[in-house]
C-alpha cells in the first residue's frame, strides 16, 4: 500500500465538544466498572478521561486509508485530575498519519489527537489514539 | 569492546523505553552484559539535536547513535548520519532505493547495513531471492534480538554465498531486552566516525548474551 494523502490535514482541527458538568454518579459508575479506585474523594480515576470521548470520532474528509483497520492503542499524557463539577472540553485533530513496514507487509497508521482542558483552561489530559490501516 | 548495534528508545513510535532507563537496567545487569556502548538507532528518523552526553558521563556507557531506514531491499541500520545524508535520503520513506542508499551512505561518510536479513518482506534474503544482489553491502545483522525461530539462522548462508561480515544487536524496543545481542570489536570505539571506520575494516563478530540471562533468571 502506499499512503496517498494530503498533508495540510495534519494538525486540523476536526471536532470540538463540550461536555456536560461530571457528575459523582458517573466517576463513581466508571470507577466500580473499570475497577480502578478513586485517588480521593470527588476525583475520578485517571483513565476517566478515555470516557469524554467527542462527537466525531474521524475527520469527515480525510482519504480511505486502506481495506481494514483497527485500535492500535493510545497514549495519554495526564495533566490535571477530573473533579467533580469539571466541564471538560475536547478538541481533537489529526497528529499524523505515516507508514511502516514489517514482516506482514506495510501498514498505515493514524494518530488522532484529543486534548482535554477543563473550565479553568487547564490541560486534563492529550490522548493520542492510534488507528492501523493495511 | 562490545556494543549494542541496534536499539529503539521512546522516540521511536513503537518503543516505551527511555534511555535513561536502558542505562540503568545495563547497569544494575553488568555483571551478565557486559555491554560498553548501545548505538539509538530509532524507527526512519534522524534527530540532530539529541544529546546524550550527560547520561554517557553519569552511567558510564557509550552512546552513539544511528537510524533505520526502509528500503525496497529490507531495513538498514545507517550509522555515521550527517546533515547531507538526511538532505538527500528522506528518512521517512518507506520505499528508499536500497542500491543509491548503500552507495550514497558510503559516499558520504557512513555505512548502511541490512538489519535482520533473515526476516520476511523486511530482509534482505527475500529480496535476494529475486533481484540482484547490492553493490557494497560490507556487513549484515547475522544476529537479532527480535527475530523469531529461523530468522537469524537463514543469514548464514547469506553471508557464506557474499562474504559479507556480521554483526549482532538486540532491536530493543523494551528496556529488558538491551543488550541481549551485541557486536564484539577488537579495536576500542569512541565515536561514531570510530565505529564506521571498524565496520569497514573488519575485526568483529556478533555475541548473544541470551542464555547467561537465561542461567541467572
Amino acid at each position: 500500500m502506499t499512503l496517498e494523502f494530503d498533508r495540510s490535514i495534519l494538525g486540523t482541527e476536526f471536532d470540538r465538544t463540550a461536555f456536560a458538568p461530571i457528575s459523582a454518579e458517573e466517576i463513581r459508575v466508571y470507577a466500580a466498572a473499570s475497577g480502578e479506585p478513586c485517588p480521593a474523594p470527588d476525583v475520578a480515576p485517571p483513565t476517566f478521561v478515555l470516557r469524554q470521548r467527542g462527537d466525531r470520532f474521524m475527520p469527515a474528509n480525510i482519504a480511505k486509508l486502506g481495506r481494514v483497520g483497527f485500535d492500535a492503542g493510545k497514549d495519554i499524557d495526564f495533566g490535571v485530575p477530573v473533579r467533580v463539577g469539571d466541564v471538560l472540553t475536547a478538541v481533537s485533530t489529526v497528529h499524523d498519519i505515516y507508514e511502516k513496514t514489517g514482516r506482514s507487509g506495510s501498514m498505515g497508521f493514524l494518530i488522532l489527537r484529543t486534548e482535554l482542558t477543563n473550565q479553568h483552561g487547564e490541560q486534563v489530559a492529550v490522548i493520542d489514539q492510534k488507528m492501523m490501516f493495511r | 569492546m562490545i556494543l549494542d548495534l541496534h536499539s529503539h528508545s521512546d522516540a521511536s513510535e513503537d518503543s516505551r523505553a527511555p534511555v535513561e532507563t536502558y542505562l540503568k537496567w545495563l547497569t544494575r545487569k553488568r555483571d551478565v552484559l557486559p555491554i560498553d556502548g548501545i548505538v539509538l538507532t530509532e524507527h526512519r528518523q534522524w534527530n540532530p539535536t539529541a544529546d546524550y552526553r550527560r547520561l554517557e558521563d553519569q552511567y558510564g556507557v557509550l552512546i552513539l547513535r544511528g537510524a533505520e531506514v526502509e528500503t525496497d531491499y529490507g531495513h538498514m541500520l545507517i550509522y555515521g548520519v550527517t546533515d547531507d545524508m538526511t538532505r538527500r535520503f528522506d528518512f521517512a520513506n518507506v520505499r528508499l532505493p536500497a542500491q543509491e542508499v548503500v552507495t550514497g551512505v558510503q559516499q558520504l561518510g557512513g555505512i548502511a547495513v541490512p538489519c535482520h536479513p533473515g526476516r520476511p518482506t523486511i530482509g534482505l534474503c527475500e529480496h535476494y531471492d529475486t533481484k540482484p544482489p547490492l553493490d557494497g553491502v560490507v556487513a549484515v545483522e547475522a544476529l537479532n534480538g527480535g527475530s523469531r525461530r529461523g530468522e537469524n539462522e537463514r543469514v548464514q548462508a547469506l553471508i557464506d554465498r557474499h562474504g559479507y561480515q556480521a554483526v549482532g544487536g538486540s532491536d530493543s524496543h523494551l528496556v529488558s531486552f538491551i543488550g541481549i545481542c551485541a557486536t564484539e570489536f577488537d579495536a576500542a570505539i569512541r565515536t561514531i566516525d570510530d565505529l564506521v571506520a571498524a565496520l569497514y575494516r573488519g575485526g568483529y563478530r556478533p555475541v548473544d548474551f541470551r542464555d547467561r540471562l537465561k542461567k541467572v533468571a
